[in-house]
């Protein structure tokens, strides 16, 4: 009986940040007990501490306790108050892994949320700045969020390890959410994508976009990839390039898929061409997958479905990914209050 | 299907009515007579004015608008709960009476002793809970919020009292049910006129509290004691034809009216100690939103709980199925209405009152509600054996087993019946199919899938009984719920009796055996708190267990009918092991004790296979019965055996896993499982593990099982390797979708794939631009093409259809899963002591540190003190609030805010105005309407509500803060330049103050500048003006105030009977201070005292000399000079007279006096004559006067015959006209 029998408890670290968001939302305490409990380093890593005191920061009255080695989380969360907020990342995962849980948190501010947020902007582990701009924004839009103020901006680039990479992000608020139908993804009608490099050769992109190409031409001809070569302090503290392709049906669905070459000093070098390769064959593959939200964005999607009008919404979803399997059956439904 | 036969209507053809519709159908048609004064007279109509036409024209869409609502969505569900009708009024107004004129009015039985919510079935389609309101202000709250209908008594003859007003204000807080007034005590007028006007009076004052047009009923006189029976009827009729708007915080919230409620707690735990942990369940309707099980909830006038279980329980007080006539029968006119002992059992403190139906008792054995069942099987004991088996199948069994165990008999005879329904049933056949085809596919491949399914079959089919399931895996049919009328079912339950009784003697056998094993059980393991077969025994003499046993048997009686009203029990359950294993992973585990008794239970199993994991159902249910577990708990406890099993045996791993997945398995998840399982059957095999992903046991395993190994620690601890599952607890917290084998995008066939996706590849038929150009083109085309084309069509077309198909038929079997029934207990963590114990706070995390966690918020309202209420309400002064549905004590901050946004604190509400109040209590949304009242105890003639308000924010950050005013004294004044001392204490204090604004009293301004070595505190500060001496300088600061985190929930229903209004919370200080007689102590410098004021002096005024000069004599100063004396020469000398001088000076004036008094003498005496004279004159002239008029009169009159004898001599002819 010692819990709280109004908080939920979890064990593990798996899903922190899904739990942490929903806790957030729903205003119920977790407990999040043994995480990496039988890890030669146990507790917390800095990202997620990174990424707790981030909830502290756009939020207002949360509680935090965490134990002496880590492995025990108590979170009670606080009002959502947003306002300009700016948060240095760890470095060991790409800012896109706190920015998705702000995507879903920021429309239900207290204040528009403006945020700076500095780190890692593409890494392989997370979905990266750019994937994130490019389809995470319009399944946004298509439930109401959008205006100017709505920006996600990216202004210096840094790759792991190093990071030295920051990017803007601004939403407004919404009171409600507009239901969505979205049961035809339609067909594709082009391909947008963005090679980068950054403290390499300029020429790298070049040579990316010419092999992303290659494969995907077969298919469509309305291809445009961007390279974006950032130099000086823009180009952040490592050496990397990378490739993100978005696909833009006719009804409005973003496809995204990327690929990031190794951080410095992990792994074998990658060649430009293989990556681009490598790249499109994601793409086909996310294709392949379908719907009309991509597995990137299918937990954000069922997330505002959860959070709208009841009963209007209907969306097509691909496979479901795990993460989605998690956020939407494991933790939205049964718990949700 | 009988509407075939009925005879069509037939219209009117004569009468006035048809004579109207002729009209207005002409009308219609334009063919109107020219009664419309529009035509007629279109000039009176034409348009005068087009500004006034444009006017009139908003105006009316203004009032056409101001109607408009918005659109509510109705999410009553097809069979919605009863509608709750709040009866209130004052005290003596007749509501009682009106209760049972109304009960009585619809099912045509009479209570006499009304406790409690009634239910009854008042129409085809509509049930009511009707339930009395007193004037104590917790239950007036309490039902507000809950009513969807007032029916608010007003004694007329008396007029409105206080309580009215108060629930109208309450209503109004709490979102606005509907209203309706009725007027009792009208036969005590004794005029019509009077009886008329208090009428229309009241009508008026109604509608300005409700709404203008708001109903109000008569209810004119009492015939014996009782309404009558016309106006009851109309009523009746009133609110069954009644519409409701849905209320925003109903809906949103699921609540439960509990009409009967049970304490499941042991009486000897009670009796050993009264403070323990009581285990309750209460039953009632759902209403509102879905609740889920294991959420928080709130009892009002209890406190907060977490419930242990939930289920669905057959509805006790069915609509009647069928729709098609026009009225109900006698049959389906059910009351229900445990706390008064009809419809069932009555429990009372020491006994159990069994209640035979009324009038009605004759229908019990079929049709009747289930209590009545359950009733007349208990009845229906006493009998002979042969008698039972001839009467009924309930009591064949009955005998063989003492109470407790025939309705276990009673179950079972139930239960086949509806599974021979079931087997009828296509669907469900084809879904136990389809685990089978699933356990062959994935049999191989990892053995955990194929013990998943069926257990997660298992837990949708669920509920109630689980010794069907066990039937329905020998009868390989895994359904048991039909989807059609019970009716049916029952029908066919007849039938089969027989065929089905043998499959009971079997499951008997099963009974008997697992009960005896249960004795050994217990015995064996004395420790064990689970009631064991004693416990049956026990059952006889404990009405207690009997009721439970009536419960369960009430249950699977109504296991048939398929109505999908839920009811709801929460127990508390501090023994029941069932919670633990019943326990998602995020739950907290049970106590080890618990664990243990179910491990002791199930260790009977242990030996036995997977065919024993079956059986292990049958048995529960039996214990269940007996009167020690719920059905639901004996399905949770297996799932802990099987834990327990696991823990045991290592190669049980899989059923452990496959127990944890259905304890963590929730109601939607079954559903869940449900559905992917057809979606098995229909949709392709591409993706064959996504079920298993989203039963994912995965996570919860992992947490499951550390937590088993933690919580049972003492004797069952069992340190379990971690087990490899597809997420770790611990692995990456990543959203990207990573496939281990992607596909080979350089393949032709692959790449084709996905070719149609593009813009560029093939569209569908009806969208090919090329296609759609062909059609244009030729429309009588190439017929081949257009033929595959229809074809193709045709294909998908049914393809869907047989989709659609497929989904309704799921949902079908979802409505059914969500209609079985699930037992439940309630766990409830603590319960709140009645007095406060000093041990009870002590140790790290207690109940109150919880319940603190969980109100940790402070809100923020907008507040107003009520124009009614007589006092002001102070700062700090516990109040009692009432938000969403808690009632609860708490200290509020009263403030105001400032022009520049300061949150001022007020030491007391304003009179008229509205101000803010923060205080720290549970978090409840914002826009929550509120109201506050100070006390709930005892009873006042005046208004209760002290305020009302809205909730505006939850910010944690709110900083409300109260004037601080320093002062200091300047010590040593430069120009303007001076030295301050006496506001601070140090030079650190005034460091802190550097540069803030500094006044004097008289207004001079200043700045503090810097601390002074010497006297500590001093500072130099500068003014605009040179200060004095006299002048006090202060600095005003404004100093924040925390909020006192003080919430006390009112738990007004846990005081014993009798005593529920008297609850009082934390008394206020100037309470305190009159109990304990205690004087405050006045500052004696803010006493008032007599004002002495001193004699104010004003100097003479003095013009100076130059200036009087100046001066026009007008308004020169004239100051005569004072008569100097005179000088002695001009002084008279004194006049000496002669002593004879003297004597005739004397002399004279004696005369003198003499004269003068004669002459005043003389002077009256004339006056006295001359008014005599006077009066006589008088007198003479007024005799002479009427001498004159009789005179006059005598001559007139004579004058007058002399004129009538000349007219009448003159005018002959008219004489005989005269005449």
């Amino acid at each position: 009986m010692a819990t709280p029998a109004h908080s939920l408890s979890y064990a593990g670290c798996n899903f922190l940040r899904q739990r942490l968001v929903l806790s957030t939302l729903s205003g119920r305490p977790v407990k999040i007990r043994k995480i990496r409990a039988r890890d030669d380093n146990p507790g917390l890593r800095d990202f997620e501490a990174s990424f707790i005191r981030l909830l502290d920061k756009i939020t207002n009255g949360s509680r935090i306790e965490i134990n002496q080695t880590g492995t025990t989380l108590y979170y009670q969360p606080g009002l959502l108050y947003g306002g300009s907020v700016e948060h240095d990342c760890s470095v060991l995962r790409g800012i896109g892994y706190y920015l998705e849980s702000l995507l879903c948190l920021a429309p239900f501010m207290k204040h528009p949320l403006r945020i700076v947020l500095r780190g890692v902007t593409n890494d392989q582990v997370d979905p990266s700045v750019d994937v994130l701009k490019t389809t995470a924004l319009p399944v946004l839009k298509q439930f109401g969020i959008d205006g100017e103020s709505l920006e996600l901006k990216i202004v210096r680039r840094g790759m792991p390890p190093g990071g030295g990479g920051e990017v803007i992000f601004s939403c407004p608020i919404r009171k409600v959410l507009k239901p969505i139908q979205l049961t035809d993804p339609g067909k594709i009608k082009r391909i947008r994508g963005m090679a980068y490099s950054v403290r390499v050769s300029p020429q790298m992109a070049n040579r990316i976009v010419d092999s992303a190409r290659s494969i995907l031409n077969k298919f469509i001809p309305d291809i445009y990839i961007y390279t974006d070569h950032m130099k000086g302090i823009n180009s952040g503290k490592s050496p990397g390039f990378g490739l993100s392709l978005v696909a833009e049906t006719i009804n409005g669905t973003f496809l995204g898929a990327e690929l990031t070459s190794n951080p410095q000093g992990q792994g074998v070098a990658v060649l430009p061409e293989d990556l681009g390769r490598n790249c499109a064959k994601l793409l086909l593959e996310e294709i392949y997958r379908g719907g009309c939200v991509d597995s990137t964005n299918q937990s954000l999607a069922l997330l505002f479905m959860t959070l709208g009008q009841q009963d209007v919404s209907k969306v097509l979803l691909g496979p479901l990914s795990p993460y989605t399997i998690f956020a939407a059956f494991e933790e939205l439904f049964p718990d949700y209050v | 299907m009988e509407t075939k036969d009925q005879k069509k209507h037939r219209k009117k053809n004569s009468g006035p009515k048809a004579e109207k519709k002729k009209k207005r159908h002409l009308q219609d048609l334009q063919l109107g007579d020219e009664e419309d004064a529009r035509k007629r007279n279109p000039k009176a109509f034409a348009v005068q004015s087009a500004v006034r036409m444009a006017r009139s024209f908003h105006r009316t869409q203004d009032l056409k608008t101001k109607k408009h609502h918005i659109p509510v969505v109705d999410r009553t569900p097809l069979e919605p709960p009863p509608i709750v009708v709040v009866v209130m009024g004052p005290p003596k107004v007749g509501k009682s009476t009106l209760i049972q004129c109304l009960i009585r009015n619809f099912t045509r039985q009479k209570l006499t002793e009304i406790r409690g919510p009634v239910t009854i079935v008042s129409g085809k389609k509509r049930r009511l809970t009707i339930i009395e309101c007193g004037c104590d202000i917790n239950m007036m709250i309490d039902l507000a919020k809950v009513a969807d209908l007032v029916l608010m008594l007003i004694d007329a003859s008396f007029g409105f009292e206080m309580e009215t007003f108060e629930f109208l204000n309450i209503c109004q807080v709490h979102g606005f049910p509907k209203i309706m007034g009725v007027l009792t005590h009208l036969d005590s007028f004794k005029y019509n006129k009077q009886l008329k006007k208090a009428k229309k009076r009241l009508k008026h004052r109604f509608w300005t509290e409700v709404y203008p047009g708001a109903k109000l009923f008569y209810l004119s006189g009492m015939v014996h004691g009782e309404y009558q029976n016309q106006e009851i009827h109309n009523l009746g009729r009133f609110i069954t034809v009644m519409k409701f708007r849905p209320l925003t915080w109903q809906t949103s919230h699921p609540y439960i009216l509990a009409d009967r409620m049970e304490d499941l707690t042991n009486p000897e735990d009670i009796r050993t100690n009264a403070k323990c942990d009581r285990k309750v369940s209460l039953y009632g309707y759902l209403r509102g939103a879905h609740l889920k099980n294991k959420s928080q909830i709130h009892m009002p006038g209890v406190g907060d709980f977490a419930v242990s279980d939930i289920s669905f329980l057959p509805d006790p007080c069915a609509l009647p199925e069928q729709q098609k006539k026009r009225c109900l029968n006698e049959k389906e006119k059910l009351v229900y209405a445990p706390l008064s002992g009809v419809g069932g059992v009555l429990y009372d403190k020491d006994a159990v009152y069994v209640d035979l139906g009324g009038s009605h008792g004759f229908q019990e054995p079929d049709e009747a509600s289930p209590t009545h069942e359950l009733v007349q099987s208990l009845i229906s004991t006493h009998s002979t054996i042969d008698a039972k088996m001839a009467s009924s199948r309930v009591t064949l069994f009955s005998d063989s087993k003492p109470l407790g165990s025939e309705d276990i008999d009673n179950q079972g005879l139930w239960m086949p019946k509806e599974e021979k329904q079931v087997d009828l049933k296509t669907g469900r056949v084809r879904r136990k199919a389809i685990f089978g085809d699933e356990e062959d596919e994935s049999g191989d491949s990892d053995p955990e899938d194929d013990e998943e399914m069926p257990e997660g079959d298992r837990m949708e089919n669920s509920s109630s009984d689980e010794t069907e399931e066990e039937e329905d895996a020998e009868v390989t049919s895994k359904v048991y719920m039909a989807d059609k009328g019970a009716k049916r079912q029952r029908l066919e339950m007849e039938e089969d009796s027989e065929i089905d009784l043998p499959a009971f003697a079997d499951s008997d056998d099963d009974l008997e055996r697992s009960s005896g094993d249960e004795g050994e059980e217990e015995e064996a393991d004395e420790s064990s708190e689970e009631e064991g077969s004693d416990a049956e025994e026990r059952d006889n003499l404990e009405p207690k267990t009997i009721g439970k046993g009536s419960k369960s048997g009430l249950l699977h009686s109504n296991g048939l009918s398929d109505r999908l009203n839920l009811e709801k029990t929460m127990k508390k359950a501090a023994l029941t092991t069932s919670d633990s294993g019943h326990c998602t992973a995020e739950e907290a585990f049970a106590s080890e004790d618990e664990s243990e008794g179910s491990s002791s239970l199930s260790t009977e199993e242990k030996d036995s296979e997977d065919e024993a994991l079956v059986r292990k159902k049958f048995p529960k249910p039996s214990q269940a019965v007996s009167g020690q577990k719920r059905a639901s708990e004996s399905l949770i406890d297996e799932t802990s055996d099987i834990e327990d099993l696991l823990k045991e045996e290592e190669e049980y791993k899989e059923a452990s896993n496959y127990s944890t997945e259905t304890s963590g398995a929730l109601k939607w998840k079954e559903d869940l499982s449900r559905k992917a399982a057809e979606a098995f059957l229909r949709q392709q095999q591409a993706t064959p593990n996504l079920q298993k992903l989203i039963y994912g046991t995965v996570t919860e395993d992992n947490e499951e099982e550390d937590e088993a190994g933690e919580e049972l620690g003492g004797l069952f601890r069992v340190s379990q390797p971690a087990r490899e599952c597809k997420y770790k607890a611990d692995s990456l917290d990543c959203s990207r979708f990573h496939l281990e084998v992607p596909h080979d995008w350089d393949l032709e066939e692959v790449m084709d794939s996905i070719r149609d996706c593009f813009v560029t590849g093939k569209w569908e038929e009806d969208k090919d631009a090329a296609k759609i150009l062909a059609e244009d083109e030729e429309l009588y085309g190439d017929f081949e093409d257009l033929e595959t084309g229809d074809v193709h069509k045709g294909a998908s077309g049914l393809d869907t259809q047989t989709e659609d198909v497929e989904e309704e038929i799921k949902e079908e079997i979802d409505s059914s899963a969500e209609e079985s029934a699930k037992k439940k207990h309630l766990d409830k963590k603590r319960k709140l002591k009645e007095m406060f114990d000093a041990e009870y706070d002590e140790g790290e995390s207690t109940y109150f540190d919880d319940l603190k966690g969980e109100m940790h918020r402070q809100a923020q309202m907008r507040l107003k003190k009520h124009r009614w209420y007589k006092k002001i309400l102070k700062s700090r002064d516990p109040i009692i609030f009432s938000v969403g549905w808690r009632r609860f004590q708490t200290i509020p901050l009263y403030y105001i805010e400032d022009h520049n946004g300061r949150q001022r604190l007020l030491k007391y509400t304003p009179q008229h105005m509205h101000c803010g109040a923060a205080f720290w209590g549970p978090i409840t949304p914002q826009g929550t309407g509120f109201l506050a009242v100070q006390f709930v105890d005892g009873t006042t003639p005046d208004f209760r509500i002290a305020a009302t308000g809205i909730v505006l924010d939850l910010d944690k950050s709110i900083k409300i803060v109260k004037k601080l005013k320093l002062t200091g004294f300047p010590y040593k004044i430069f120009k303007n330049t001076s030295f301050i001392k006496g506001m601070f204490n140090s030079a650190l204090e005034v460091a802190k103050f550097e540069g803030a604004v500094i006044r004097t009293v008289s207004g001079i301004r200043g700045q503090i500048k810097k601390a002074l070595r010497a006297p500590e505190g001093a500072f130099r500060a500068t003014f605009e003006d040179k200060l004095l001496m006299s002048d006090i300088v202060f600095m005003r600061t404004w100093y924040p105030v925390s909020i006192p985190a003080f919430y006390n929930p009112v738990t007004s229903l846990l005081k014993p009977v009798g005593e529920k209004d008297t609850w009082s919370g934390m008394r206020t200080t100037g309470q305190l201070r009159l109990a304990h007689r205690v004087k405050l102590k006045p500052n004696k410098d803010s006493l008032y005292k007599p004002i002495v004021r001193q004699k104010k002096h004003f100097n003479s005024l003095h013009i100076p000399k130059a200036l009087q000069k100046a001066l026009p004599f007008k308004t020169k100063p004239k100051t005569q000079a004072k008569a100097g004396k005179i000088p002695k020469d001009r002084r008279r000398p004194a006049v000496i007279r002669e002593p004879h001088e003297r004597k005739v000076l004397a002399l004279l004036d004696a005369l003198s006096t003499v004269h003068s008094q004669k002459m005043k003498k003389a002077k009256e005496q004339r006056h006295l004559h001359n008014k005599e004279h006077f009066k006589a004159k008088q007198k003479e002239e007024e005799e002479k006067l009427k001498r004159q008029k009789d005179l006059r009169k005598k001559l007139f009159r004579i004058q007058g015959q002399k004129e009538k004898r000349n007219q009448k001599s003159s005018l002959k002819g008219p004489k005989e006209q005269l005449k």
